[in-house]
């Protein structure tokens, strides 16, 4: 458990209060938002990953709450909740419990309840300036607390993004493959179906349904579905329209019609995916896999690069940094750069600190739209054990 | 408290039937102390053993917490009450009944939805559509999870059922659902289908005991005498 001596809180509190004062001195604004949140949000939000590991009850009026499990989420909503408009410019620091079950049990480093001080700053329109400087702040943050000896982990799901893109193929199966992207296993699977012949994909669907599914016309492929379903006496039930099964069934056929995925872009989606090694040269790795195919994507690497720059300029050690094209895949709500600070002594399982962009956050939180977004935060119990030298 | 081994068996049913049947074709005979209805019984012969006549979903919190050493009850049940189940208990035999498949089930109506990718597919659309996500009624809340993670389904929430289950679709408190069936007519008079790779998990009690209870010597010997009479 957390602080579960006196002793052991106040040297948190020590530590929290070093760390909050580089975080308001650079400019951030100390909130506290509230614990008790309500299910929704973060349900729909955080991924299975941390859905499984949240605490949710329900009150005695009936309402889901949760007990936060970050406090990123809880700072959005604080954002909008102040400002109606997510774009006002937002810089936020903070230092509070959040709460995650662990299945394994609790141990010292994967406590069930700890503290995490961080910070996150919204709508910044200069991505790369934001993610350099989100990457600075919590480097001092946590020297300025005792951290000597650490490693940085960083991934761009913006590359993948953008390859994705580069790559000619429906746009229906791009919000697959991007919407896949964080369960390795499936992703696999739909990287392979689409490079399949098409029948295959149709062998499921009744051969007279889809003679008589027009793709572009909702309303003869809806009075298909009607008719079948009539035909073999099912009856309709629940939420989901016959106009969805029809479109969805639509969809589908236009898929098949496409050509399936050459060969070559799945060995050069897998190839760019097992690139791992030191940041700088990930860029020129891409260029090299990417020069064959035709295919270009220099804005989105250019700003690789300048983000690299730009935390070279700010003072974080760039050169002994690990880029991985597969880091941020457990993370469902990041949309960009994503980093992790890992210390020798933990191990990258119980990395001190992470965080990242998460353009697409706002509106899941809750506002009209989305703005540009980045944050990170400390796992403070872990920075304390290391920072006095015991193993956590 | 006694040293003896506490072997816990569900209370009523087929499922108490076929225990006890199981035990007395081994030559164990269950029976209940005291009054007919009480929960407490023995073994005949076997001194070093008590007997709990408990409801079959409590048998996997007496296995889990060490109350109980060993017990009879449904593989879905352990794995659903027990995250960490290969640390806590030991799965000593399949007692070939009180068979059961834990399955997810659609509407026969989603004509479009055959498998777990399929599900998967329709999901972003269906919340586009209704504004939530969908929902899957289910009271095998952990083995849910579970399976639908190891499919790559995650955008979806559950709705706990504690009974009737395979009414919510149709009466719109849940979209699809996961549940138990054995023959599977239930589902189809229920307008369900089971997806084409949603069978979760194919159940029968088992006899389990746990790692976590506190094995005395005279314990230790009472497991040994009920697995060799069961062929173990």
């Amino acid at each position: 458990m957390a602080a579960e001596t006196a002793r052991k809180f106040e040297a948190l509190e020590a530590q929290a209060q070093k760390i909050m004062q580089v975080f308001i001195k650079a400019g951030h604004e100390a909130v506290s938002p509230a614990i008790l949140q309500p299910a929704g949000v973060f349900l729909d939000v955080i991924g299975e990953n941390l859905r499984a590991r949240t605490y949710v009850f329900t009150d005695p009026d009936g309402a889901e709450l949760c007990l936060r499990p970050d406090l990123t989420v809880p700072t959005c909503r604080l954002h909008i909740e102040r400002n109606g408009d997510p774009a006002t410019k937002g810089r936020y620091c903070y230092n509070g419990p959040a709460f995650r079950f662990q299945p394994v049990g609790a141990d010292s480093a994967h406590p069930r309840e700890f503290r995490q001080a961080g910070i996150e700053s919204i709508s910044d329109t200069d991505r790369e300036k934001a993610d350099a400087q989100t990457v600075a702040l919590i480097l001092n943050a946590m020297r300025a607390a005792g951290l000597k000896n650490h490693m940085l982990r960083i991934g761009d799901l913006g590359l993948f993004r953008a390859l994705i893109k580069a790559i000619d193929m429906p746009d229906r199966w791009r919000q697959f493959l991007t919407h896949l992207f964080w369960r390795p296993d499936a992703f696999r699977a739909e990287l392979h179906r689409l490079a399949r012949p098409a029948e295959e994909s149709l062998k499921d669907i009744p051969a007279e349904l889809r003679a008589s599914i027009v793709p572009g016309d909702v309303a003869r492929s809806e009075r298909a579905v009607v008719d079948y379903l009539a035909a073999n006496s099912i009856e309709a039930m629940g939420t989901r329209t016959v106009t969805e099964v029809a479109i969805n069934l639509m969809w589908r056929l236009a898929d098949a019609k496409s050509d399936p995925l050459p060969p070559e872009t799945v060995t050069l989606i897998e190839r760019y995916l097992a690139i791992s090694g030191p940041a700088k040269a990930a860029g020129a790795c891409l260029k090299d896999l990417l020069r064959d195919r035709g295919v270009t994507m220099n804005p989105v690497i250019d700003a690789y690069h300048r983000r690299l720059q730009l935390m070279t300029d700010m003072g974080v050690d760039v050169v002994h940094a690990e880029f991985s094209a597969e880091f941020g895949r457990q993370l469902e709500y990041y949309t960009g750069f994503v980093f992790e600070v890992i210390s020798p002594d933990l191990g990258p399982e119980s990395p001190l600190a992470g965080g990242g962009r998460y353009d697409d956050l706002m509106r899941a939180a809750g506002a009209k739209r989305n703005v540009p977004a980045v944050g990170a935060a400390i796992h403070t119990e872990r920075l304390l054990s290391v920072v006095q030298g015991g193993a956590a | 408290m006694t040293e003896k081994l506490l072997l816990a068996v569900p209370s009523k049913g087929r499922l108490m039937e076929q225990t006890i049947e199981i035990f007395a074709n081994a030559g164990l005979t269950l029976r209940k102390t005291g009054n007919e209805r009480g929960y407490r019984g023995e073994v005949a012969g076997l001194d070093t053993v008590e007997v709990a006549f408990i409801s079959a979903s409590e048998i996997a919190w007496y296995l889990k917490t060490g109350r109980a050493h060993m017990g009879v009850t449904g593989e879905d049940l352990i794995r659903e009450q027990i995250s960490d189940a290969s640390d806590r208990v030991t799965f000593l035999k399949a007692l070939g009944f009180g068979h059961a498949d834990v399955v997810v089930a659609v509407p026969n109506y989603w004509i479009d939805v055959r498998s777990m990718a399929d599900l998967d597919e329709i999901a972003a659309t269906f919340r586009r559509e209704h504004g939530r996500w969908f929902r899957v009624a289910t009271k095998y809340i952990n083995t849910t999870r579970r399976f639908f993670a190891e499919k790559g389904v995650i955008d979806y929430r559950i709705i706990e059922s504690l009974g009737a289950t395979e009414g919510a679709p149709a009466a719109g408190t849940a979209d699809l659902i996961v549940d138990i069936t054995s023959t599977g007519a239930t589902l189809a008079a229920n307008g369900l289908r089971i997806l084409d790779d949603g069978i979760i998990l194919k159940s029968e009690a088992n006899l389990v005991a746990s790692k976590v209870a506190n094995w005395s010597p005279a314990a230790r010997q009472a497991e040994n005498e009920i697995m060799q009479a069961l062929g173990i």
